[in-house]
C-alpha cells in the first residue's frame, strides 16, 4: 500500500479525479479486498427484487384508450336506457313522481300541526315564550 | 472503480421497462448505480454494513415506488435521495438502539477476520478523515474520486449548481488530506505512524 503524502501538484485523471485522493479512499471499496462482492450484491437485491418484479410483469398494460373504453362500456349503455325510459314517459304523459307518496321531509315534520302564523304575530311577547315563535322565525 | 463496458440503455428507457416488470432492467440500473448508491449511504452512515444496508433497502423501496418517479430520465439524483434518508433513518434507529438500556447481543455482520485484519487500521483513518466532513462534502468526494462521477453528473443528480460540487469537493480534498497526510502515513503492510 502506497504511503499517504502531501502532493502539492495534485495529479488528476481524464475526469478531473484527484488520483491521490482516490488512492486514499480505495480501501472503501469494499471490491478493494473481495473482488466478487459487488456480484453478490447484486444477485442478492436482485433475489429480493423478484417478487416485485413479478408482480409488475402480471399488471395489465393499461392505457388511456382502455380506461375509456372500460368507462364507455358500463356507463353509455345506462345513459341511453335512461334516455329511453324518460322519452317513453313524456310521450305517454306518465305522471312522474320523484318522491313516493306518503313520504315526509324533515321540514314538514317540524311545522306539522302548527298553525300558521305571520312573524310580527309570533314574534309577539306574549308568544315569545311559545315554541311556535321558534319554527316561525325559521321557517 | 468507474465500470466500463457497452453502452446501456438510457435511464428513463431501463425505468420504463423496469415498471412493466423487467428484470434485466432493473438489474442494469441496479448495476449502473450500486457503487455510488453505497458510496452515498457510506457517507452518510460511515459503516461498511450499514451503508451495504442501506443501499439495498433503498434499491427495493426505489422498485416499489417507482411509479412516483416523475422524471425517468433523473432517475439517478431521484436514488440518491432515497438512499440519503434511508441511510439517515438508519443512523437515526442505530442511534436510539445504543440508548437502549439492555445491552444487544453481538452483531452477526461483522466482517470476516481476515478482512478486519486487513483493513481495520486504514478503514478507521479514512473514517476518521471523512467524519471530519460536512455529510454533503463526503458525498460529493466519494462520488468523484472514488466512483469517478463527473461534476456536472454530481451536480445533475444531487441538485446542486456545478460551482458548489467544485467548491465542496476542493475543500473536502483539503480536509483529507491535511488529515490523511499529516497524522496518519499508511505504510506497506498496513502499519501506521503518525
Amino acid at each position: 500500500m502506497k504511503a499517504f503524502s502531501r502532493d502539492p501538484r495534485s495529479p488528476s485523471d481524464d475526469i478531473g479525479r484527484d488520483t491521490q485522493i482516490a488512492a486514499m479512499l480505495a480501501p472503501l471499496d469494499p471490491a478493494t479486498t473481495d473482488r466478487g462482492y459487488w456480484l453478490r450484491f447484486q444477485s442478492r437485491l436482485m433475489r429480493a427484487a423478484a417478487p416485485e418484479l413479478a408482480r409488475r410483469r402480471m399488471l395489465p398494460d393499461l392505457t388511456m384508450g382502455d380506461i375509456l373504453t372500460g368507462w364507455a362500456r358500463a356507463v353509455v349503455p345506462t345513459a341511453v336506457l335512461a334516455a329511453a325510459i324518460a322519452a317513453l314517459a313524456l310521450i305517454q304523459g306518465w305522471p312522474i313522481q320523484l318522491r313516493p307518496a306518503g313520504s315526509v321531509t324533515l321540514e314538514e315534520m317540524l311545522v306539522a300541526g302548527m298553525e300558521s302564523e305571520t312573524i310580527p304575530q309570533a314574534l309577539d311577547e306574549a308568544a315569545a315564550e311559545s315554541s311556535i315563535s321558534f319554527a316561525a322565525e325559521r321557517f | 472503480m468507474s465500470s466500463s463496458g457497452p453502452p446501456t440503455p438510457n435511464d428513463g428507457d431501463l425505468v420504463r421497462s423496469a415498471r412493466r416488470g423487467d428484470d434485466g432492467a432493473f438489474g442494469l440500473l441496479v448495476q449502473k448505480y450500486r457503487r455510488a448508491a453505497y458510496a452515498v449511504a457510506y457517507s452518510v452512515t460511515g459503516s461498511h454494513e450499514d451503508a451495504e444496508d442501506a443501499a439495498q433497502e433503498s434499491f427495493l423501496v426505489a422498485l416499489e415506488r417507482l411509479d412516483e418517479c416523475r422524471s425517468p430520465e433523473r432517475f439517478a439524483g431521484w436514488l440518491m435521495t432515497i438512499v440519503r434518508n434511508r441511510s439517515r433513518n438508519l443512523v437515526r434507529r442505530e442511534s436510539l438502539r445504543e440508548m437502549d438500556p439492555v445491552p444487544l447481543s453481538a452483531s452477526t455482520r461483522l466482517p470476516t477476520p481476515e478482512r478486519e485484519a486487513e483493513l481495520s487500521e486504514l478503514q478507521a483513518v479514512l473514517r476518521g478523515a471523512l467524519d471530519g466532513l460536512p455529510e454533503v462534502q463526503r458525498e460529493i468526494v466519494l462520488l468523484h474520486d472514488l466512483e469517478g462521477w463527473k461534476h456536472r453528473e454530481i451536480a445533475d443528480r444531487l441538485g446542486l449548481p456545478s460551482g458548489t460540487v467544485r467548491s465542496h469537493l476542493h475543500f473536502a480534498r483539503r480536509a483529507l488530506r491535511d488529515v490523511l497526510g499529516a497524522d496518519a502515513t499508511v505504510e506497506e503492510g498496513g502499519r501506521s505512524s503518525s
